[in-house]
C-alpha cells in the first residue's frame, strides 16, 4: 500500500485522535517555547512575545508556562526597560505557579523590582519578604544566593551593616561558583570596611581578585584595595604630579566644578561654556543641557548627572524642577531612595527633595560644601562652626571633625568637598594659619594626607576637587583653565 | 609435543585423582602378614583370610590402581589360587583366581617357585585360550610402548588378545616405529623395533618442582612431578634427594644450533640457560645437572591510621593490619585493604630483596547499582558500557561493578545490609514519550542524594560526574602565615600583615615579596603555587633572604560548589575522620557538619558539630565551629534559639576565628549580629 493510499488516511487520523490530549498539548507547548526562544535569541522580540503569549493561552498547564512568564518579565526589565510592565507576569507566576522551580527566579526578580521601587526603608518590607520566600521555599535553587545578596543590600540600605554582612556572606557561601558570588564577596568586603574592619575588608577584596580574577568585581576590588592601602595604610605625602591629564594646560574654559561619575569618569563644569562635560580618557564630552550658573554637580547611580543651578534642578534629559528658595547652593547628593539632598549657604538646614516633589528640611549647620558618603549620608563643611559634619543616611550627625584637627594649624574655611565611594573625603581648604591646601580624611575623620598649595608649588584659583580611583586628588584651577593632579 | 612431555602431567593427574594414590600401608602389612603366616607358620586359613581382605580392598578399584597396587593384587590372586588349590573344599576356586589374575594383567607370570606345575599348566592353558604371545626387542631401549593407543610397559614379552594389534614404540630424539601384528590361538610372534635418531634430547631436573619451561621464548609446559631413582646420578652431586626434584623434563626435537632455556616460577628468580650448539650436534641424549632456582622475595608492610583494615593480596586474605615485613614473592600484586567502611586498592610491585611500606587510607566504595527499568531507548547500550567502565576514570573512590542480572534495588539492599559500599550510583531514565534524559543518582548509605541529568547520546555523559567525583577536597591551603595583597604597581605580593614569628624571621610589613626560591614572583597566587609541597621557603623582599616555614591552613568545605559531588565528599570525610586525631579530627567534624548542612540535614550536623573540638583559635578554628553550630540550631527553628544563642556566645570567645579560610571574614561580628537578631 502506498503512502498516498486512501485507506491509510482514516487510520492515521484515528491514531492521532487516540493520542492523549495532555501529551499533544505538551508537545505543542514545547514547540512554541522553542520557537519563541529562537526568535528571542535573534532579537525578534515581537515574534518571541507573540509566540510565548500564544503558549500561555493555549497551554497554560504546560511545564513551559511558568518559564515563559519569567522570560516575559525579564524582557520587560532588560530589553523594554519597563520594570512596571514586568510585575503582572511575576504576580501571575507567583500566584499560579508557585510550585514551579521557575518561581524562585520570578520571586527574586519581583523582590528586586520592589526593592528598586522603594522610596524609604519601610518600603523594603515587601521586597525582603519576597527574598525570604525564595530562601524558605526553594532552599536548593541557585536563586537563594541571589536572594541573600539582595537581602544584604536591603539591610545595607537601612544602615544595618551587621545584617548586611551576614547575608552577603551567605550569598557567597551558598553558591561559591555562582554568578552572584564575586559581587557578594565584594559587597561583603565593602561592608566590613563600614563596620571598621579594614584588614578584613582588604583580605576579602584580595579573595575576590584571587577567586574571580576575570570578573568585573575583581577589577573593582583591585582599585578599592589599592586606594585603601594608599590612603589608610601607607599614606604617602601628597605631591604635585602636574597638570592633568597628560600635562595639558589651559585647555579648558573656566572649569569650576568637579564630581566623580559612578563609572569612575570625571564630570566637569566649565563656566564659560555653561555646560557640563564628561572627561573620559582625556577627552571631553558634553553632558546634559546647557546650564547657566550651575552651583553643584550631582552624579546619579546610572552614571548620569544632575545639575543644581540657582533655584533649579536640571536633569540630564533636559527636564527641570524648582528647588524653592535655594539660591546659594553649595552641594547636593542623590540618595538610594531618590531623595535629592541640597546644601545652601544661606539656609541653616539641608533640604531633601523627594521623588514625588515634596521637600523637607533636615536640621544642620549652614553648609559651605557637601559630598556624598557610601553610608548613604553626607559629609558637610560648615565654616560657621568650623567643623566637618559626617551625617548618616537619615541625616543624623555621626561624627564632627573640627577644622584643623590633627593638622599643624587650623584653616578657616572649606572651599569644596569631595568623597570617593570608599568613604574618603578630600577638602579644599583656605584661611587661618594653615592657608590654602588639600586635606584628605578617612571615613572616621582622621587626617590621612594633607598639603598646602604653597608647599605643593601651586598657585591659581582653585574651586573644586575630586578623588580619583588611584587615590589621587584632582584640583580644578579656574584661573589657569587647568586641572592638576596630586598623588 | 612428544608423548614423553605429557608423562609428568599424566602422572601428576593420576596421583591427584581420588582412589589412585599409593596403597594403604595397613593393607600392605596385611599382605606381608599373609605371606608370613603361610611361609613360617603354615597357617593357611589365616593367610587366606588376609589375602582375601587384600583382594576385597583392591579388586573394586583395579582399573585405577598404580603399578605397586596392581602387583600386590596380582600376587594375592596367585597366592589364593595356590591356597585354594591345596584345599579340597576350595580347589575349584583356584581357576577363578587365575582367571582374575589374567584379566587384571595378562603379562603377569605366576610365581613358579610357589605354584605347582599342575596349576601352572592350568594357568598357561587359560592364557592360551584368549591370548597369544608377542616377543619384543627395542633399539635403543628405554622408550615407551603403546598397544592400540594405550601405554603399556615396554616388556620383552607381552600377551595380547587374539586379533590385529597396532604397536608403537617411541623415544625422544627418534622417529617412532610402528608394527601391526595379527594373533591367533597358539601364535608366538616377534616384533623388533629399531628407531632412527632425528635430534638431540636434553633431560633436566628442576628444584623446586613446578617451574614453567620456555625454550627460545616458547612455553613448553611445566617441570613438575617428583623425580624417581633415575635421578640419583644428578641429585647426589647437588646434595639433594630425587624427591627434591621435579620429574625429568625432556627437551625433544631440538634443532641444530644454540637455544635459550628459561625457567620461571613464582617466588623464584627466573633462570636462563644457554644451550650450546654442541648439545644439538652431533645428535645425542644429554642430561643436565640439576637446575636450581634461587628464591626471589621481598617484604611488604602495610599500616593504617584507620582501624579494622584487612589485607588482601591478589584476592588472598593476608590478615589484619598492621602487617609488618610480610615476606612476599617479588612481583606485581593487586593489593586491597578492606576496612569496616571503605576500601583501599592499589597495584604495587615488590622488587626482589625490596621492602615496600605503605599507608592505607580508605577510599569510599562506590557501588554501581545499574540502570533502573528495562525501557529501551537510544543510547542505552552506550550509556551502560560507559557506566561499566566508570571505575577506570575514578581516583578518589573504589569502584564496585554491579553483579550481572541483579536489579538495582536488590543490589542496594544487599550492599547496605553487608556494609559493602558507602556510595551508590543508579541511572534512572526520565520518563518521557521518547527517553532522551537519564538521571544519575548518587547517594550515601544514609540517604544524602544528588542527581545529575545527562543525555545518553551526548559526547561524554559521565564527564561532569567523573570530574566532580575526582575533585580533591579543598580542606587545606598552604601559606606563610601572612596576609598578602596584589596591589597595582607593586612588583610582587605586598605584605599587609604577618605573624610575629614571620616578622621575627625577617618578613617586613608593607613591602612586596619579589622572589621565591630565587625566582621572581608576581602575585599572591603565584607565590602560593611556588610553595608546592615544601616545608620551608626562602623569600626576598629586595634585601636579605627570609626563610619561613610553610603552614597548612585549614579551609571550610564550600557549600553548594558545582565542583564537588557532595555524597562522595561526605563519604570521604567520614572515612578520613576515622583515622584522624586532635585538631585534624575536629576540623574534619566541622567539614562533615558543613557537608550535612549542604543537604539541609541540620539536626545531623549538630550531632557532629557539638562534640567537636579544635585547639586552634586563629582562622578556621573553634570559633568557626561554634558559629556553624549556631547556624544549624537557628535552622531548626525557634525551639532551639537558646542553644543557637549559646553557640554564638561561644563563637564570640574566639575573636580571631574566620569563615571560609585564613582570609575569610571574622566570625565574631557575624556571631554578634546573630545574637542581636535572636533578641
Amino acid at each position: 500500500m502506498s503512502a498516498a493510499s486512501p485507506w491509510l488516511r482514516p487510520a492515521a487520523v484515528l491514531v492521532l485522535c487516540a493520542l492523549p490530549g495532555a501529551a499533544q498539548e505538551g508537545e505543542f507547548a514545547a514547540k512554541l517555547f522553542q520557537s519563541g526562544e529562537r526568535a528571542y535569541a535573534d532579537q525578534a522580540y515581537k515574534e518571541a512575545l507573540e509566540t510565548w503569549n500564544q503558549l500561555l493561552q493555549s497551554a497554560p498547564r504546560s511545564e513551559f508556562a511558568p518559564r515563559v512568564l519569567l522570560l516575559l518579565a525579564r524582557y520587560q526589565v532588560e530589553v523594554a526597560k519597563k520594570p512596571e510592565a514586568a510585575m503582572p507576569y511575576l504576580d501571575r507566576l507567583r500566584t499560579e505557579y508557585i510550585k514551579s522551580p521557575w518561581a524562585a527566579e520570578g520571586l527574586l526578580l519581583r523582590g528586586t523590582l520592589l526593592a528598586r521601587q522603594a522610596r524609604r526603608p519601610a518600603d523594603l518590607k515587601d521586597a525582603m519578604a519576597e527574598f525570604h520566600r525564595v530562601i524558605d521555599l526553594f532552599p536548593d535553587q541557585p536563586a537563594v544566593a541571589g536572594a541573600h545578596l539582595e537581602l544584604g543590600r536591603a539591610w545595607r540600605d537601612q544602615g544595618q551593616w551587621g545584617s548586611a554582612l551576614q547575608h552577603f556572606v551567605f550569598a557567597y557561601r551558598l553558591h561559591p561558583d555562582g554568578p552572584s558570588a564575586p559581587q557578594a564577596l565584594l559587597e561583603a568586603a565593602e561592608t566590613l570596611d563600614l563596620t571598621g574592619d579594614l584588614p578584613g575588608c582588604l583580605r576579602l577584596l584580595q579573595r575576590v581578585r584571587t577567586e574571580f580574577p576575570r570578573s568585573p568585581a575583581a577589577q573593582e576590588a583591585t582599585w578599592r584595595m589599592a586606594v585603601r592601602v594608599k590612603l589608610r595604610i601607607t599614606k604617602p605625602p601628597l605631591r604635585l604630579e602636574g597638570p592633568w591629564p597628560a600635562g595639558r594646560v589651559k585647555w579648558l574654559k573656566t572649569p569650576i566644578l568637579l564630581a566623580p561619575a559612578s563609572s569612575g569618569d570625571l564630570f566637569l563644569f566649565q563656566n564659560d561654556q555653561d555646560h557640563a562635560f564628561r572627561l573620559k580618557d582625556g577627552d571631553l564630552a558634553p553632558v546634559g543641557p546647557p546650564a547657566t550658573g550651575t552651583r553643584a554637580l550631582v552624579p546619579t547611580p546610572g552614571d548620569g548627572l544632575w545639575l543644581l543651578t540657582r533655584g533649579t534642578l536640571l536633569k540630564e534629559d533636559g527636564t527641570s524642577s524648582p528647588l524653592g528658595t535655594l539660591n546659594a547652593i553649595t552641594g547636593g547628593r542623590l540618595d538610594r531612595w531618590g531623595n535629592l539632598w541640597v546644601a545652601d549657604a544661606r539656609t541653616p538646614a539641608l533640604t531633601l527633595f523627594a521623588p514625588d516633589g515634596s521637600s523637607r528640611a533636615l536640621p544642620s549647620p549652614v553648609a559651605t560644601a557637601l559630598a556624598p558618603l557610601p553610608t548613604g549620608g553626607v559629609v558637610l563643611a560648615s565654616d560657621a562652626d568650623r567643623s566637618l559634619h559626617f551625617l548618616d543616611a537619615e541625616g543624623q550627625p555621626r561624627l564632627t571633625v573640627p577644622y584643623g584637627k590633627d593638622l599643624p594649624a587650623a584653616y578657616k574655611s572649606v572651599v569644596a568637598l569631595a568623597a570617593d565611594p570608599l568613604g574618603h573625603v578630600a577638602a579644599l581648604v583656605d584661611g587661618g594659619d594653615y592657608g590654602e591646601g588639600v586635606v584628605v580624611y578617612g571615613p572616621d575623620g582622621a587626617v590621612l594626607r594633607q598639603a598646602t598649595l604653597r608647599t605643593l608649588g601651586l598657585s591659581g584659583r582653585f574651586t573644586s576637587l575630586a578623588l580619583d580611583r588611584a587615590g589621587g586628588v584632582v584640583l580644578c584651577d579656574r584661573r589657569n583653565d587647568t586641572l592638576f593632579r596630586l598623588d | 609435543m612428544p608423548p614423553r612431555r605429557f608423562l609428568p602431567l599424566l602422572l601428576l593427574g593420576l596421583l591427584a585423582a581420588p582412589g589412585l594414590r599409593a596403597q594403604d600401608p595397613a593393607l600392605k602389612d596385611t599382605f606381608l602378614q599373609a605371606k608370613a603366616l603361610w611361609a613360617t607358620q603354615g597357617d593357611r586359613d589365616g593367610a587366606t583370610a588376609r589375602f582375601e581382605s587384600v583382594v576385597a580392598a583392591l579388586a573394586p578399584r583395579a582399573a585405577t590402581l598404580d603399578a605397586a597396587g596392581t602387583q600386590m593384587l596380582c600376587e594375592s590372586y596367585n597366592w589364593l589360587a595356590v591356597l585354594d588349590d591345596r584345599n579340597p573344599a576350595t580347589k575349584a576356586r583356584a581357576l577363578t583366581r587365575l582367571q582374575a589374575l589374567l584379566d587384571l594383567n595378562p603379562d603377569f607370570d605366576v610365581d613358579r617357585t610357589l605354584t605347582s606345575q599342575r596349576l601352572i599348566g592350568q594357568f598357561e592353558r587359560l592364557r592360551s585360550e584368549k591370548l597369544a604371545q608377542v616377543k619384543l626387542s627395542y633399539d635403543p631401549p628405554g622408550g615407551t610402548l603403546t598397544v592400540d593407543g594405550r601405554a603399556t610397559p615396554a616388556l620383552a614379552r607381552k600377551f595380547l588378545p587374539f586379533g590385529t594389534h597396532k604397536l608403537v614404540y617411541a623415544r625422544p630424539g627418534h622417529t617412532p616405529a610402528e608394527a601391526a601384528v595379527e594373533l591367533g590361538p597358539r601364535d608366538v610372534k616377534s616384533v623388533d623395533f629399531k628407531l632412527t635418531r632425528v635430534s638431540s634430547t636434553i633431560t633436566f631436573y628442576v628444584q623446586p618442582s613446578g617451574a614453567e619451561v620456555f625454550l627460545d621464548g616458547r612455553s613448553l609446559g611445566r617441570a613438575q612431578g617428583v623425580a624417581g631413582a633415575e635421578a640419583l646420578d644428578v641429585a647426589i652431586p647437588a646434595g639433594l634427594r630425587p624427591e627434591d626434584l621435579s620429574a625429568g623434563f625432556v627437551l625433544d626435537g631440538l634443532k641444530p644450533g644454540k637455544h635459550e632455556l628459561e625457567l620461571r616460577a613464582p617466588c623464584f628468580r627466573t633462570k636462563r640457560l644457554e644451550i650450546a650448539a654442541s648439545f644439538t650436534t652431533p645428535m645425542a641424549d644429554h642430561v643436565l645437572q640439576v637446575v636450581r632456582l634461587e628464591p626471589s622475595k621481598g617484604t611488604l608492610s602495610v599500616a593504617s591510621a584507620w582501624p579494622g583494615g584487612e589485607l588482601f593480596l591478589d584476592g588472598q586474605d593476608r590478615g589484619p593490619l598492621p602487617i609488618q615485613k610480610l615476606p612476599v614473592c617479588a612481583g606485581t600484586y593487586d593489593l586491597l585493604v578492606r576496612f569496616p567502611s571503605g576500601g583501599f586498592a592499589q597495584r604495587l610491585t615488590v622488587a626482589e630483596g625490596g621492602a615496600v611500606s605503605l599507608e592505607a587510607r580508605p577510599k569510599p566504595r562506590l557501588a554501581l547499582l545499574g540502570l533502573e527499568g528495562d525501557q529501551a531507548f537510544t543510547g542505552r547500550d552506550r550509556l551502560l558500557a560507559l557506566l561499566q567502565k566508570l571505575g577506570d576514570r575514578l581516583q578518589q573512590v573504589t569502584f564496585l561493578a554491579p553483579r550481572p542480572g541483579e536489579a538495582p534495588r536488590a543490589a542496594l539492599d544487599r550492599l547496605r545490609a553487608a556494609h559493602e559500599a558507602e556510595l551508590f550510583l543508579t541511572a534512572v531514565p526520565v520518563p518521557d514519550q521518547v527517553i532522551h534524559r537519564v538521571e544519575l543518582v548518587l547517594s550515601t548509605a544514609d540517604g544524602e542524594t544528588e542527581q545529575t541529568l545527562v543525555q545518553p547520546l551526548e559526547e561524554d555523559p559521565l564527564g561532569p560526574l567523573v570530574a566532580r567525583l575526582n575533585a580533591p577536597l579543598p580542606l587545606q591551603t598552604r601559606g606563610i602565615d601572612a596576609t598578602l595583597l596584589d596591589l597595582p604597581g607593586q612588583p610582587g605580593p605586598w605584605v599587609l600583615a604577618a605573624s610575629e614569628a614571620a616578622q621575627k624571621a625577617g618578613l617586613q610589613l608593607q613591602k612586596p615579596i619579589v622572589q621565591v626560591e630565587g625566582q621572581p614572583v608576581t602575585d599572591a597566587a603565584a607565590l602560593r603555587r611556588a610553595l608546592g609541597a615544601k616545608d620551608r621557603v626562602t623569600l626576598s623582599q629586595g634585601g636579605a633572604p627570609v626563610t619561613l616555614p610553610v603552614q597548612q591552613e585549614p579551609l571550610e568545605l564550600p557549600l553548594a560548589s558545582n565542583a564537588l559531588a557532595y555524597p562522595a565528599v561526605l563519604a570521604q570525610l567520614r572515612l578520613q575522620y576515622l583515622g584522624a586525631k586532635g585538631d585534624e579530627a575536629g576540623l574534619l567534624k566541622l567539614d562533615i557538619g558543613l557537608a550535612l548542612m549542604h543537604f539541609h540535614r541540620y539536626d545531623k550536623a549538630i550531632e557532629v558539630l557539638r562534640d567537636a573540638h579544635v585547639g586552634a583559635t586563629l582562622g578556621v578554628s573553634q570559633g568557626t565551629l561554634d558559629y556553624e553550630t549556631g547556624l544549624c540550631f537557628l535552622r531548626l527553628g525557634s525551639a532551639y534559639h537558646s542553644e543557637a544563642a549559646q553557640a554564638f556566645r561561644q563563637a564570640l570567645k574566639y575573636p580571631q576565628a574566620t569563615l571560609f579560610g585564613p582570609d575569610g571574614p571574622l566570625v565574631a561580628p557575624l556571631a554578634r549580629q546573630a545574637l542581636e537578631d535572636l533578641k
